[in-house]
């Protein structure tokens, strides 16, 4: 019996050690490349300061081409958005931006008004992306407090990285490969990271426009709220474009709102709340003419 | 409780501990340790169902106590009967009361007469076909005096519930296991490290074979048309090797874990993907439950004995009932009569048996693995389908032929990652086999090092977050 233990134990400890040896190289080699956008913040991004930066989910990510706003209105931004995320990881894109020293004077905050009246914040499905930054306080604080359940697969990688790696071990782990061949590679999305999609002929259902009301009561809007106010960032909340759907915000508030959800063409729709090339398009020209005329 | 989570993790390092260090050389304390952690076990998903369990120990205790002391035939028969009723009804009940329901509204609606009837709101509960046929086994051979029955109660309800085998199997014959919990049990080093092994080498078939597999298996069979001929194939081949990976996986997990509380369960699995016919291929996959069938349904039926009908109705019969066996769908009694249709030609052409007087493998035999291959993936479309329909369509979109593409597997990233991986595990699970196949072995044999390489694959490609339940947990 003390030989097999004795050998359970050996082995469990060899596995371990190699285990979480291959998974922090593969954190670090992450963490050195341009993949994910929190990577491409950190590393691709030179510039300290910016006029604005776009933050959002996949509607923030392709719906505002900073590259088109920059030429129009000859200023410098940053599209910091995530896809399949919501405002909790937001707001923690947003002090990681301010963490690396960066500054910016106007955050365009892309909403949805589902998440915006949410009061409970989850773990989204990419905040992984930020695991190569997990012995950072702030990220693992972040994880800690997100995760439920008894075993925190993420939080706990700040002291075995296997866990995270080989949980999430196709987006981390074989990711990582990669980014150990092509370090500069980004994944879905341009040198300012913004992403289009295709122009194709949507399927979407047909339908009569309704209103969608919203309020502010997901936590950490507030957070994102209290913030830029500290940093004397400008807040504006953008709503882009929803098929057959009026946004109705709440009025009075002190920060700008700029409400697209009603002005696409429905040719212009990839599908019911995201724009295609020529949509993005219209919707930047359109967001240039009213940030520039308040 | 799944094998393959956390809550497990815990669980069993805590009852070896316990077996071993707190109860150890105290045979009875060791087998009420086993009971109450399989209670906790089997729990774990729905304690309300552990009164189905019990009620099912309780009727055959008593029942078995009854044959053991009269010799009356009459009296044996009717407490056989009592027996069967009882497990057989609660069987029923849960697995099949709402099929024949609606079966029988649909069959008089097709001849244009409605009619009303309501099905219940059951929740079938977890393994209740495996259990409820290892009881049956126990009651069966009282009745037949093949064996005594036992007067301790502990010692037949920790048989009855065994928890590394009691939600999917082996279906143990109580001939077999009860008698183990008997005897006094001592630690064997090698024994133990042979079940570790075992545990590690069905996790890869579970979570690293199976799991990756159901990603695309999942996506294609829901929607078959939306897919070429070359993507319907794959998603075939894959599902073969998801329900391999899944089920035979469990199976060495329970059978290693056994393994470390000194147990030795029946093997459940021989390769069979590596048969050369069908009969071959029965004679390997799922054996607990092909050789039950065998010895409590077939034999008593005559068997391969009488006239060709006979045999032929015989073999219908088995075949049948073992589809039934698996879920309360006809698709189920479909890929039964399928592999039935497959089986007979051999029967009658009295070459069904031909594979076990065979030495070794040539090229031809090779030949006949691939084309025994096909022909059981064709039947798993039947097992997968959602309804006979849905099957017989992907089939017919299968061999259209239309188009060869394989797209899906590489339209993303991820995809193609998925795909990557699940050939990857496909191949090196298929390699190992065949190897072991080769040198003719029963059981897998792993050597340290092997062990220690398959973990980390298990870590690094393993589907954790797409985790799946097994499949037979269903049935």
């Amino acid at each position: 019996m003390k030989k097999f233990i004795n050998k359970i134990a050996l082995y469990t400890f060899f596995i371990l050690l190699i285990g979480n040896g291959i998974a922090f190289l593969s954190l670090y080699v992450l963490g050195k490349s341009q993949l994910y956008k929190n990577q491409f913040v950190k590393n691709g991004v030179k510039e300290k300061h910016f006029d604005y930066v776009v933050l959002g989910s996949s509607t923030g990510l392709t719906t505002l081409d900073t590259k088109l706003i920059d030429k129009t209105l000859n200023t410098s931004g940053l599209n910091i958005s995530m896809d399949d995320t919501s405002l909790s990881s937001h707001y923690l894109m947003l002090q990681y931006f301010l963490s690396l020293g960066k500054t910016t004077d106007q955050l365009i905050l892309c909403v949805t008004p589902g998440d915006l009246q949410n009061p409970v914040n989850e773990l989204n499905n990419n905040d992984y992306r930020f695991l190569t930054e997990v012995q950072d306080t702030l990220i693992y604080n972040y994880y800690d407090r997100m995760e439920q359940g008894g075993l925190k697969v993420l939080a706990y990688s700040k002291f075995m990285p296997i866990l995270g790696v080989s949980y999430y071990n196709n987006e981390l782990f074989y990711p990582s490969l990669y980014a150990f061949l092509k370090p500069n590679k980004r994944n879905r999305f341009d040198d300012k990271g913004n992403f289009t999609y295709p122009q194709i002929k949507n399927n979407i259902e047909k339908g009569i426009v309704s209103n969608i009301e919203t309020s502010y009561l997901n936590p950490s809007f507030l957070k994102i709220k209290k913030l830029c106010k500290q940093k004397g960032i400008d807040l504006v909340v953008y709503q882009s474009p929803i098929y057959r759907k009026n946004v109705v915000f709440p009025t009075n508030e002190d920060f700008k709102i700029i409400n697209h959800s009603t002005i696409l063409p429905e040719e212009l729709f990839y599908d019911n709340i995201h724009v295609n090339s020529k949509g993005r398009t219209f919707c930047t020209l359109a967001f240039c003419k009213e940030i520039k005329n308040p | 409780m799944l094998f393959n989570s956390i809550e497990f993790l815990l669980f069993l390092p805590t009852v070896f501990f316990l077996y071993w260090f707190v109860f150890k050389n105290q045979l009875r304390a060791q087998n009420v340790l086993l009971l109450v952690a399989s209670y906790i076990f089997y729990g774990w998903w729905d304690w309300r169902f552990l009164s189905l369990i019990i009620a099912s120990t309780f009727l055959d205790y008593f029942i078995a106590i009854q044959l053991g002391k009269t010799d009356v035939s009459k009296k044996r028969k009717f407490l056989l009967v009592i027996s069967l009723a009882g497990n057989l009804g609660m069987l029923g009940f849960f697995k099949y009361y709402n099929f024949f329901v609606s079966s029988w509204i649909e069959a008089w609606s097709s001849v244009g007469i409605t009619m009303e009837a309501s099905t219940l709101n059951i929740i079938l509960p977890v393994g209740i076909s495996f259990y409820t046929f290892q009881t049956l086994s126990y009651t069966i051979d009282v009745y037949r005096k093949e064996m005594q029955p036992t007067k301790s109660f502990i010692d037949f309800a920790a048989f009855v519930t065994f928890f590394p085998q009691l939600v999917a199997g082996p279906i143990e014959r109580a001939s077999h296991l009860l008698p183990q919990f008997y005897k006094n049990r001592t630690f064997d080093y090698q024994n133990a490290v042979d079940g570790v092994k075992l545990i590690i080498w069905g996790m890869f078939k579970k979570v690293v074979v199976a799991d990756n597999c159901a990603f695309f298996v999942n996506k294609i069979f829901e929607n078959p048309e939306a897919y070429s001929s070359g993507e319907l194939f794959v998603g075939m081949v894959f599902f073969a090797f998801q329900i391999y990976g899944d089920f035979s996986g469990y199976s060495d997990m329970a059978i290693g874990i056994s393994k470390l509380f000194g147990f030795d369960l029946m093997v459940n699995f021989k390769f069979p993907y590596f048969s050369r016919d069908i009969a071959e291929f029965w004679r390997r996959w799922h054996i607990s439950l092909s050789t039950w069938f065998r010895d409590y349904i077939y034999i008593p039926l005559g068997g391969s004995k009488g006239t060709q009908w006979f045999q032929i109705r015989n073999v219908m019969i088995i075949f049948l009932v073992s589809g039934f066996w698996h879920g309360a769908n006809w698709t189920y009694v479909v890929w039964g009569l399928f592999h039935a249709l497959m089986f007979l030609p051999l029967l009658l052409f009295n070459v069904n048996r031909s594979h076990l007087i065979t030495k070794s493998y040539g090229w031809l035999d090779f030949a006949k693995i691939g084309v025994t291959f096909l022909v059981v993936c064709i039947g798993w479309v039947f097992f997968r389908a959602d309804s006979i329909a849905d099957a017989f369509q992907y089939l017919a979109h299968l061999f259209e032929l239309k188009s060869l593409g394989l797209s899906l597997f590489y339209k993303t990233n991820a995809n193609l990652m998925i795909f990557a991986l699940s050939a990857l595990a496909v191949g090196i699970l298929s390699m190992q086999e065949l190897v072991w196949v080769i040198k003719k072995r029963d059981l897998p044999k792993i050597s340290a090092f092997g062990a220690l390489l398959l973990v980390l694959l298990i870590f690094f490609m393993g589907s954790f977050k797409n985790q799946m339940d097994f499949i037979y947990f269903q049935f």
